[in-house]
């Protein structure tokens, strides 16, 4: 028996648009760009739904249909999410009529698509807890086996996830921690006994994300009828073959001209064709065989690169001072109990961000190899720590205007607190409070867009920078 | 094989990057053996000549100087002032010519010393030396490589284009085997401007001589000390160079942060107009002319300077950047240059979007750690850039001319 577990990443993050100096203390709107490049979000997800999204939906859901025992997993950042429901509600639907089949795994993941658990285990607890409830919210189940950001794994990541009741988790199949061993098998993470971890089969995987439409590659063009026969030759030598990649790689990645979709609507009638051979989801995967040994991973270990680690991300200078940045205004951000506030700063988070940071890649002019909605690297890290300056302001301020108000409330009559308060308090208790953060609306509160006028007006012309007329334009 | 080669500037005299790039070149072609005969105008006479034909590495080379005198970055109509001879009391005679006189002359030169010297092909750089590089040419037979490190249209800046040098560079560009570029952006140029097609331009980007250079006393000490933050101008002050367009952008910069000093250095025809414009727009207080820098000085003023500025409006390489990061200081360099091809390492941007050059600005002297980035990465990036990379591909252009002319 060998069972298949295709596991597809669904993710788009809130890029930055191109912030400038000029623009710290005048624009609360970090992610709004409008033009005709990359950097407009709402572009981006409605170009990638017409190429990927929809398309792919369309044949997996037709494959569900059709055949019984098809099954796969999905994992979803809560930031696509918020970007379908905006921008593409009917690919959302699409996605919930995979759920709905009950063959469709979703997994557990961080909503912000962030590298969080590395930097404050609180805000990485905050930020599953806040995808919990929207997955709950929006397609009725819950999670049982967890995936992080940029498939990054580490023993004490499998020990939390055991810790607050996964079953499973997920990691890449490196040689360096497999050594002889087959990833075709589940492992426990050393130190717990209840979760099991999957392994990627990193080569298949790689076969369709990577290399499926190029050119140079041997094996180039590859029918699913071939690459059926490599799965099945793991039979006898393994138990699972777990193929997990971005769910972009449909479409977006792979184009449609490299025939990508039809390779897709036939792989399961191959896979199946040997007898032995089904799929399974995450969770049927886990109940259904032993862990066959300990996997060990001591250090960060990613999808990432030839190096399999975080440096894509955290690699140079800037990426650390960004990311150092970001994660310092923890305390001061969670203090200040704005919910505009606190999403800025997690919509901050995403990885994805430093990674338009890399410069691992452009090396020698060869800037082709690096794929970025930004002109340079440099242009992503400015138009970022622009955004948090400005991020930073807001926060300052909103602490000062907190600290004022609780001193008024000490000196008046005391009021019951409820009534008092705009935001619930996350601050003292986070994990419990949080979850009244986001009620189980679906459509989060509107940003506060604060003007000149009103508290924010007063506290910004305190300030001499702020208070200098436009700059005058010169007429040469 | 041997090279008959063109020029009219030679290090150490002190003018732009031609020089540089000339004595780069032949200086690694001389190290692959390739032999170079480097014919110069006679106003490039100087001790300095004699030094480099001392040099170890420059003993193959042979320096011919005729009678005819150029100077660098003129425009066409520019005169220059010649001894054409000597009356009976032994007093100079001295006459006015146009630049295009004078090039004419050197091209009369060039086809006499054509005649006399053996060789196998004729490389002429920049275009004061074209009409030279046609006239041996035709005098020889040999094949012919044209070194566009300018064009006239980025003298002009795109506007009042040079009608009588434009003809000169289009005829010449049309007579010779090939074209050299030092940028894919000056290929567009000779492409889309002059109307030569793509396959017989070629881009060979200059390379740069990487040293650690010594740590030399600060400069502006006084400046620092009240915690001003320096960014530098190093260049000609004219048109081509869109000085006019960095003052709007230190207009703009100062406004947001008035502890920001800018400092010039350099001369050229549009340092009048500069330095109104400092006055008219209120930054006497922000900008210093330091007038034109060389050697220790120029040195110093990059040592101490917090950032670089390039803004040109159509440059065809821009070595200053390179120089600047030899120094330890980061740049923001316009996109319509040949280093921002080359160099990734630096802040690029469009030279008329002033708002952007000034975010720029103040983004990498708000953001220390961008600065400290792009100088570490940037000198890594530029010990791969080397002029033997140059040389290599010059040989290989040399060997194909070759081939072409002999089957």
């Amino acid at each position: 028996m060998l069972t298949v577990c295709p596991y597809f990443h669904v993710h788009q993050p809130y890029r930055v648009k191109k912030y400038r100096v000029f623009d710290i203390g005048n624009d609360t709107e970090y992610f709004n760009d409008n033009s005709e490049t990359d950097l407009n979000n709402r572009r981006i997800v409605e170009k990638v739904a017409n190429k990927s999204y929809r398309p792919t939906n369309k044949i997996l859901k037709e494959l569900l249909d059709k055949h019984p025992e098809f099954r796969f997993n999905l994992s979803f950042s809560g930031t696509v999410l918020d970007q379908f429901e905006a921008y593409a509600p009917d690919v959302l639907e699409s996605f919930q009529e995979l759920v709905a089949t009950g063959r469709v795994e979703i997994l557990a993941d961080t909503y912000h698509h962030s590298l969080a658990f590395f930097y404050s285990v609180p805000e990485f607890k905050r930020q599953v807890q806040k995808h919990e409830r929207r997955i709950k919210q929006l397609f009725g189940v819950k999670p049982r086996v967890f995936r992080n950001t940029e498939l990054s794994y580490r023993n004490d990541l499998a020990k939390w996830c055991e810790d607050n009741g996964y079953i499973g988790i997920m990691s890449e199949g490196w040689e360096k921690y497999l050594g002889w061993r087959s990833p075709n098998y589940l492992y426990n993470p050393p130190g717990c006994n209840k979760i099991k971890v999957l392994l990627k089969n990193y080569k298949l995987s790689d076969d369709i994300a990577f290399r499926f439409g190029n050119k140079e590659w041997a094996n180039y063009p590859l029918s699913a009828d071939t690459y059926a026969d490599w799965i099945h030759a793991h039979h006898g030598d393994g138990q699972t073959v777990n193929l997990f990649m971005d769910y972009e790689s449909f479409g977006e990645h792979q184009w449609e001209e490299t025939g990508i979709f039809e390779f897709l609507k036939v792989l399961p009638e191959m896979v199946m064709r040997h007898p032995d051979t089904s799929f399974k989801t995450a969770t049927e995967t886990v109940e259904a065989y032993d862990a066959a040994g300990v996997y060990d991973v001591p250090d960060i270990l990613t999808w990432a690169d030839t190096d399999r680690d975080l440096t894509a991300w955290i690699g140079n200078d800037i990426q650390r001072d960004a990311i150092a940045a970001t994660y310092k205004m923890e305390e001061a951000v969670m203090k200040t109990r704005k919910r505009d506030i606190i999403e800025n700063w997690r919509k901050l988070q995403t990885s994805d961000h430093f990674y338009y940071m890399c410069t691992k890649w452009s090396e020698d002019g060869d800037v082709h190899a690096y794929f970025s909605p930004y002109q340079s690297p440099y242009d992503a890290y400015i138009a970022f720590m622009n955004a948090l300056s400005d991020l930073q302001l807001r926060v300052s301020y909103a602490v000062a205007e907190r600290e004022q108000q609780e001193l008024e409330k000490q000196e008046s009559e005391p009021v019951p607190e409820e009534t008092q308060k705009d935001y619930p308090d996350v601050t003292n208790t986070p994990d419990e409070n949080e979850t009244h953060e986001v009620p189980e609306t679906p459509e989060p509160e509107p940003e506060q867009k604060p003007g000149r006028a009103g508290w924010w007006g007063k506290l910004i012309n305190k300030i001499p920078f702020f208070k200098r007329p436009r700059p005058q334009r010169t007429s040469s | 094989m041997r090279v008959l080669t063109f020029g009219w500037e030679f290090p150490p005299q002190q003018n732009g990057g031609l020089g540089v790039a000339c004595y780069g070149l032949t200086r690694e072609l001389l190290r692959d053996g390739v032999e170079v005969i480097f014919v110069l105008p006679k106003t490039q006479e100087t001790a300095g000549d004699a030094r480099f034909l001392f040099a170890d590495d420059e003993r193959l080379i042979k320096v011919l100087r005729t009678d005819v005198s150029i100077k660098p970055y003129m425009q066409g109509d520019s005169t220059v002032d010649v001894i054409v001879g000597y009356d009976s009391q032994g007093k100079p005679i001295i006459r006015s010519r146009t630049i295009i006189e004078e090039a004419h002359r050197f091209a009369h030169q060039a086809a006499l010393i054509a005649k006399s010297e053996e060789f196998d092909v004729i490389h002429a750089h920049d275009w004061t030396s074209y009409l030279a590089g046609v006239a041996a040419k035709i005098a020889s037979g040999k094949p012919l490589i044209l070194h566009v490190h300018a064009t006239s249209y980025d003298q002009a800046a795109s506007s009042n284009v040079d009608p009588a040098i434009y003809k000169i560079e289009k005829e010449c560009f049309e007579m010779a085997d090939k074209v050299v570029t030092v940028s894919q952006f000056t290929k567009n140029i000779v492409v889309n401007k002059h109307f030569i097609p793509a396959k017989k331009v070629e881009v060979v980007y200059n390379g740069c001589n990487m040293y650690e250079p010594p740590q030399l006393p600060p400069t502006l000490a006084e400046l620092k000390r009240q915690g001003k933050k320096i960014v530098l101008y190093h260049g000609r002050i004219s048109i081509q160079k869109g000085v006019d367009h960095f003052i709007r952008a230190a207009r703009r910069v100062v406004d947001v942060d008035k502890d920001v000093v800018f400092i010039i250095s350099g001369s050229g025809d549009m340092l009048t107009q500069i330095i109104e414009q400092v006055g008219a727009v209120g930054l006497s207080d922000n900008v210093k002319f330091a007038g034109a820098l060389w050697d220790e000085e120029r040195d110093r003023m990059y040592q101490s300077a917090d950032l670089m500025v390039m803004p040109s409006v159509s440059e065809p390489f821009g070595l200053v950047p390179l120089e600047a990061l030899q120094h330890g200081t980061p740049s923001v360099v316009s996109k319509q240059s040949g280093v921002a091809e080359v160099l990734t390492h630096a802040l690029k941007v469009d030279f008329w979007d002033v708002d952007e050059m000034a975010n720029q600005i103040l983004a990498s002297l708000r953001y220390p750690v961008v600065r400290k980035q792009m100088v570490k990465e940037g000198r890594e990036q530029m010990s791969k850039m080397s002029w033997r990379v140059a040389a290599q591909k010059m040989q290989q252009l040399y060997r194909s001319l070759l081939q072409y002319v002999t089957t």
